[in-house]
């Protein structure tokens, strides 16, 4: 299980890189049969004055055709996936809106909404990623779901109004989890590559529909028999042959990844949930019901990828499905089941089979079954949350004050809510902050803040990181300008004090890299190129800082600098003096770090731990500090629990 | 067939240009609707708790039923309006009778809470103390709220106007800017009326 993650996403990668040398060889090819084609036209061209073709040899060798021809392929190919993934690239929102997905709001009233809110927060907090806004697709009665957006900080989860309706707690959060698991392994991203190439070439098809139907218009109108317009037909035949074959083989190939990707996600689910039949009995409720997971949504063929089950009906149901067949699926997650069943079966009856392993759990906590089990070492569980993080999840989320929890759910106390995280206990700095409240913060801010203060100052320590995820969804419906406030003020809290804090340093962190991104279109999007050893001065102040943070005196910092430091064994690094290992210094070097590549990110982030857990100990204010290292570095690491070691 | 591959590669660019504007006017439209149903829940619970308010006041103060009856129905002809714009965020008419409503609302609110200073008993009851409370944080909660939604429309507008997408808003079904919403304060700018019975 160690580990997983990054294994996960770097066998995507190696997906790619074959899909792409795939579609390498298969743009080669088009390319071969465009050039054909431009020489069987240029040789009809080549008549005389009654119509006859000349007889002249074809000449087989036409450099300049060849490179026009490669030039214009390739135009048009890059063009149309570039286009495509622009569109997509919008994140998430987009494709749900597409969907004819609503929002569901932060602080919604309905309780069969408040109910996937809240599994898809405690599945938030257990894998320790920011909480993704949840599209409620309300027209649609069959069971499905859906993730999509690029990274982690802007996907999105949709779900249909018959999956709230018709499965339990236990199949709901069985589905979701499935959804997490294809956010943490960057599935999404992995289909809007393919998609995008897929559709350039579907453009060359397109092309040649056009030549074809406009050549038409002209001929008829004109009613002239020249050669130009005979070639333009040939030319806009050929084309669409060429295009839509394309697209055809470039189908084929996305649709048997993306079965793949499926099987992967119902397994991870089981791991997540530690539960086989939450997922097994939503699978089976597709199967026995008459919509199963089928959408209406005229959008729903450009996403169908994108679902927990397979979204349109009908169709070569092997080779192009996007989801392995329902039976298979649950075969592979019980073993145990008798498939014959599903051909004949109601819902009643497969619930029942299915319901068996949880039948004396009540509806409303699903969490009431085993102890969790003793959790292995939190460095191995990065992107890989388990059913004791969910526990602790929904323990933690239940032990949380109402009012502060109302108040994360929605934009204007979410801010209240962060604002009274950093209000100090220092009775002087204090004044100051809430002096600032008063005179920059929205109107009533301060005494919102203020109220919830009397709530916030009695949490434990180990819940205010968490409590930032929750807000997360809400404080993305702030407008641009009620962002740019809220981000000064933020600031100005924090440096309220004159210091900065290690709790003060991770909320900031964490918040700005998952909200920056969102209000910031025209920041470019970390492109993770780079090697560790162009990074060694980095790498130096990150373990710096851990080992300096950590221990009481110069010896003990060298001897947990040297624990980090092995673990990067290729690496030689000194550990640097007091004052140039502080937290601002730890800030700039991680904005360099974020850009490292993610097979190497785990090594990095096993030596910070090595580091930390240099003394024996792992204090919470270090975990906060590894969370915070682990979220930039893309790495999303569940909450330490309690009495787990690091490493 | 140099120049076939020039004005196909000039269709593809301006292809995917219209393309961008297209979807881009759908994402600022989608965000000030999101903007709205933000709102939309904000004043629903204060719509909620204006009822019990007013059960609460009542018992206290039953000489000022012109007053209470006032708010009530402010509260209705807001709750309406809401759902009618609710309906349609893009309309300017029911936003333009949203907005009058609730200020409307705003303004016999302000008229009875002003009364009820005149009622120690009242303003000592321990249930007028959350409701009013709960409504001044939902006060809030709406403005910011509002604040937020007409950030969103305004942006929406900018770009609707701006070159090269007002050449296609028209085609593309943006042809007119959405309002923003403005609680019409006249009513509120009335002088409270205190009786001193």
């Amino acid at each position: 299980m160690s580990t997983q993650f990054f294994e996960n996403q770097e066998a995507a990668r190696r997906e790619t890189s074959r899909l792409v040398f795939l579609f390498g060889c298969a743009v080669v090819g088009i390319v071969g049969l465009l050039y054909g084609l431009a020489l069987f036209l240029s040789n009809l061209q080549k008549t005389d004055a009654y119509g006859r073709v000349a007889a002249m040899p074809i000449e087989y060798w036409q450099p300049e055709l060849l490179f026009q021809v490669v030039l214009a392929t390739f135009a048009v190919v890059a063009g149309g996936s570039l286009y495509k993934t622009l569109q997509l690239r919008g994140g998430g929102a987009v494709v749900a809106e597409s969907l004819g997905g609503q929002l569901i709001a932060t602080d919604t009233n309905d309780p069969e909404a408040r109910k996937v809110l809240n599994v898809v927060e405690e599945m938030a907090i257990a894998s320790g990623t920011p909480t993704p806004p949840v599209y409620l697709l309300a027209n649609e009665d069959g069971i499905n779901a859906f993730a999509a957006g690029f990274t982690p900080s802007d996907a999105v989860i949709g779900i249909t109004r018959g999956t709230i309706q018709r499965l339990n707690r236990d199949e709901l959060q069985g589905v979701i989890a499935h959804e997490f698991s294809h956010i943490l392994s960057g599935d999404m991203r992995l289909n809007i590559r393919l998609m995008g190439t897929i559709h350039g070439i579907l453009l060359i098809g397109i092309i040649g529909y056009f030549l074809l139907r406009s050549s038409m218009f002209a001929g008829g109108r004109r009613g002239g028999r020249d050669n130009s317009g005979a070639a333009i037909v040939m030319a806009g035949f050929g084309l669409m042959i060429v295009g839509f074959m394309g697209t055809f083989f470039g189908n084929l190939i996305k649709a048997s990844v993306s079965r793949q990707r499926e099987f992967l996600a119902d397994a991870s689910a089981v791991q997540f949930t530690r539960n086989p039949d939450g997922i097994a009995g939503a699978l089976k409720k597709i199967a026995g019901l008459d919509e199963g997971s089928i959408l209406v949504s005229p959008s729903a063929p450009q996403a169908s990828h994108l679902f927990f089950s397979k979204g349109l009906s009908g169709g070569l149901q092997s080779m192009f499905a996007t989801h392995p067949p329902l039976a298979e699926r649950i075969r592979r997650l019980d073993p145990s089941f008798d498939v014959s069943v599903l051909t004949s079966a109601g819902t009643s009856q497969t619930e029942s089979a299915g319901a068996a392993g949880f039948a004396g759990t009540s509806g409303a906590g699903s969490h009431t079954g085993l102890p969790a089990a003793p959790s292995g070492p939190a460095i191995e569980q990065v992107g890989e949350p388990t059913a004791a993080h969910l526990e602790y999840a929904a323990q933690l989320l239940a032990s949380l004050p109402s009012a502060v929890v109302t108040a994360c759910h929605e934009p204007y106390g979410a801010r209240a809510v962060l604002y009274a995280l950093l209000i100090n206990r220092d009775a002087d700095a204090r004044r100051r902050q809430l002096d600032q409240l008063e005179n920059f913060g929205e109107a009533g801010i301060a005494d919102e803040t203020r109220r919830l203060l009397r709530d916030t100052e009695r949490l434990d320590s180990h819940v205010r990181l968490p409590l930032v995820d929750i807000a997360l969804p809400a404080l993305r419906n702030l407008s641009q300008p009620q962002y740019a406030a809220f981000e000064t003020n933020v600031q100005v809290l924090i440096e309220a004090d004159k210091r900065i804090d290690l709790f003060e340093w991770t909320l900031q962190r964490i918040l700005f890299t998952h909200l920056r991104p969102h209000f910031d279109r025209t920041a470019s999007r970390v492109r993770r190129n780079l090697r560790l050893s162009k990074l060694t001065a980095e790498c130096e102040v990150v373990l710096s800082v851990l080992a300096r943070f950590g221990a009481a005196g110069d010896a003990a910092a060298q001897k947990s600098f040297d624990q980090g430091a092995g673990a990067l064994p290729d690496l030689s690094l000194e550990l640097l003096p007091k004052n140039r290992s502080g937290l601002t210094a730890l800030d700039d070097a991680l904005s360099r770090l974020a850009r490292v590549e993610s097979r190497v990110a785990l090594q990095l982030l096993s030596a910070c731990a090595a580091a930390v857990a240099s003394d024996g100990f792992v204090s919470e204010a270090q975990g906060e500090m590894m969370r915070a290292i682990a979220d930039t570095l893309g790495a999303p690491m569940p909450p330490l629990l309690p009495g787990q070691r690091l490493f | 067939m140099t120049a076939l591959i020039v004005v196909v590669v000039v269709v593809v660019v301006v292809a995917m240009i219209v393309v961008g504007i297209y979807n881009r006017l759908v994402a600022l439209k989608n965000r000030y609707e999101n903007g709205f149903a933000q709102i939309e829940v904000q004043l629903k619970r204060r719509h909620d708790l204006i009822p019990s308010l007013v059960e609460t006041v009542k018992g206290y103060m039953a000489h000022e039923r012109e007053t209470l009856e006032a708010v009530i129905d402010a509260r209705n002809q807001a709750a309406s309006g809401l759902s009618d714009a609710a309906g349609d965020p893009s309309n300017p008419d029911a936003m333009k009778k949203l907005g009058a409503a609730e200020g409307v609302l705003g303004g016999a609110m302000g008229r009875l809470l002003a009364l009820s200073e005149a009622y120690p008993d009242l303003k000592a009851s321990q249930n007028m103390q959350q409701l009013t409370e709960e409504l001044t944080s939902t006060e809030n909660k709406v403005s910011f709220a509002r604040q937020a939604f007409n950030d969103a429309v305004t942006a929406y507008n900018t770009y609707r106007q701006s070159v090269p997408a007002v050449l296609f808003a028209a085609t593309f079904g943006h042809a007119t800017d959405a309002s923003l919403l403005e609680f019409d304060s006249q009513a509120i700018a009335e002088p409270p009326k205190i009786s001193f019975s």
